[in-house]
């Protein structure tokens, strides 16, 4: 595909990507094999489901309720994959003091070669709602997705990047208004490369955002992400927990940045880049940033890249633990920093499972 | 059950223990005492095969099998406990957690049926009771922000629950008050004191030994043991101190 355009490591913000399976993804033609064993997750309370495959809905597979297929009204800005990602896909709008019963699954699938898909999240004053987004297949899934929260509103945004292969981008445009919460958690434990983009912005008082990832890489794989939090209004609090593990030679990279406007007093911004390297040939890499124009504000930042403890792992082998266990069990309880995040439990069990799968793997 | 033979370890290239020998056989107590840099924390770490520490000469063996030739977790599956002097802390794995993997995966090596949740708990409940350790602490990270005492106390909550033949406890008793003394030796009897288990018992004090009564004692100094005898040589070295003894042995 000659029109594909790409940004190239020479510009900061994709210094770490490689991108350069994208274009032979994009010429590929999908096989529209979708596996007959979907990872939706069991709910108590079923909720809307949503059955993508290779960016078409499928709508026998699918239970829309509240969310809408059509043509989406979201910024496609200047950034180089989400401008690929069209202006229709689907549209969850919720009004005034609304939530959609139960939680909404969407599943994407990719069969082979290269999907686009938008998508707009609206939440009017009080609403409130919890969607989860899975991965799975071959191919590359390229996806942008505009949040707007207005004053109150709750959204709760998890999503488990479990594709076998191929490359799975997802750009992030958020407002999150006055006294409203957005919490995206996110899981990397397929077989692809992934690349994470997000721009959060506080625009309303007292707002709350949260980005929390667990990057988990093996073999030549190559996780990358680029967050910004924008704290626009005072009184906002944003937190950014972000845990990177990099087994082989594969390499997790992490920009995180925190900007406080001039006006944004009482700012409390939180960033945690951690990165564990399982093997001494992987690579993390973590750049936190903090820009702050405001003065009353408080904003920490930390970055740590290290290996295992070697006393904790000699320790569980002096209690009978084996060697790959005690790894694991260590792995699991340095992500769970960015996975206890996630309010539903069901959730979060299915995000811990991915987990124990992908170490199933090794 | 445990025999040392002319045990010499070294840890970065520096000899440390120079011709070991010793033999534990079941029913017996046998406490390890000795000046700072004897080498008695080195022999407990060679014992449960800590990296790092490599044997230049001689031989351990545990029921007849060789021990050295085997990883940590395959000794602890024999039926070694190894009660550390710095318990370590492990942010995020919860004691509850930590110990069901632990005993479990013991279990399984020894081609015994898992623990259910249920019955797990009920075992640790007992065990940590005995030990004045709330379940609420269990729940919490192993070891993370319990004091010296608490980390002791916890050490033998895992013997207790784990219950293994051949206990080796390295310096349990520092850091404790005399309160946690007794209620940490105590442990030690009730756990290890019986006619199919053995505990090698390492301090650097007599405290510990009038709760928990060994039946050998043994002195190292220099990387040897330079005198063995029975209960009373630990009154005497109460009484006159390391440094004559180690000494005549230099």
């Amino acid at each position: 595909m000659s029109l594909l355009t790409l940004p190239s490591n020479r510009e900061e913000g994709w210094r770490w990507s490689d991108l350069s399976a994208l274009p032979q993804l994009s010429e590929r033609e999908p096989t529209g094999r979708v596996p007959t064993d979907l990872p939706w997750i069991a709910c108590e309370r079923e909720g809307p489901r949503l059955l993508f495959v290779d960016g078409r809905l499928d709508e026998t597979r699918s239970r829309l309720g509240p969310v809408e297929i059509g043509p989406v009204d979201v910024t496609a800005s200047d950034h180089p994959l989400a401008r690929l990602a069209g202006r229709s896909g689907w549209r969850l709008r919720l009004g005034l003091d609304h939530a959609p019963h139960g939680l909404v699954q969407i599943v994407h699938v990719s069969t082979g070669a290269a999907d686009h898909l938008a998508a707009q999240i609206e939440l009017d004053v009080d609403a409130q709602a919890s969607i989860c987004e899975t991965f799975i297949g071959e191919g590359w899934a390229n996806r942008l997705t505009g949040i707007r929260l207005f004053k109150g509103s709750r959204l709760m945004l998890s999503r488990r990047l479990l594709g076998a292969s191929g490359f799975i981008s997802q750009v992030d445009h958020a407002q999150v208004g006055q006294g409203a919460s957005l919490v995206v958690a996110s899981l990397a434990a397929g077989g692809t490369d992934t690349r994470l983009d997000g721009h959060y912005a506080l625009d309303g008082e007292a707002a709350y955002a949260e980005a929390s990832s667990a990057l988990l890489a093996r073999g030549r794989q190559r996780h990358d992400a680029n967050v910004v939090v924008r704290h626009a209004m005072p009184s906002g609090v944003s937190r950014q927990v972000w845990r990177s593990v990099a087994d082989d030679r594969a390499a997790c990279s992490v920009a995180a940045r925190v900007e406080v406007a001039r006006h944004a007093q009482k700012t409390d911004g939180e960033q945690s880049l951690k990165g564990l390297l399982l093997a001494r040939s992987a690579t993390i890499n973590a750049k936190p940033e903090l820009e702050i124009f405001a003065d009353d504000v408080k904003c920490a930042h930390g970055a740590t890249v290290g290996e295992l403890d070697r006393n904790a792992l000699f320790y569980l082998g002096s209690r009978g633990v084996s060697p790959d266990e005690a790894r694991a069990l260590l792995t699991r309880a340095f992500v769970a920093d960015a996975l206890d995040r996630i309010g539903e439990e069901e959730v979060k069990a299915a995000f811990y499972a991915d987990v124990e799968t992908w170490f199933a793997g090794r | 059950m445990l025999k040392i033979d002319n045990l010499h370890a070294t840890v970065d290239d520096k000899p440390i223990l120079k011709g070991i020998s010793l033999a534990i056989n079941a029913g017996e107590i046998h406490a390890v005492m000795g000046p700072n840099g004897s080498g008695k924390s080195t022999l407990s770490y060679v014992l449960a095969g800590r990296p790092g520490y490599a044997v230049t000469e001689g031989s351990v063996t545990l029921d007849g099998e060789d021990l050295l030739e085997l990883d940590p977790h395959e000794r602890a599956a024999k039926g070694m406990f190894l009660g550390f002097q710095y318990p370590v802390e492990i942010p995020g794995v919860s004691n509850v957690q930590f110990l069901r993997t632990a005993l479990n995966a013991q279990r399984r090596a020894r081609g015994e049926a898992e623990l259910s949740a249920g019955e797990f708990l009920r075992v640790a409940r007992e065990q940590a009771d005995a030990l004045d350790l709330s379940m609420d602490m269990m729940k919490r990270g192993v070891n993370v922000g319990f004091s010296g005492g608490e980390k002791k106390r916890n050490e033998m909550v895992q013997m207790g629950i784990i219950d293994p033949r051949l206990a080796i406890l390295d310096e349990t008793d520092s850091g404790l008050d005399i309160d946690a003394l007794r209620v940490v030796g105590q442990g030690i009897n009730r756990i290890m004191r019986k006619p199919d288990k053995a505990v090698l018992l390492i301090t650097h004090y007599e405290r510990l030994l009038e709760i928990v009564e060994p039946d050998f004692v043994h002195v190292l100094a220099g990387g040897r043991i330079v005198r063995s005898g029975g209960p009373e040589l630990a009154h005497e070295l109460e009484r006159e101190g390391y440094g004559a003894m180690a000494e005549a042995a230099a």
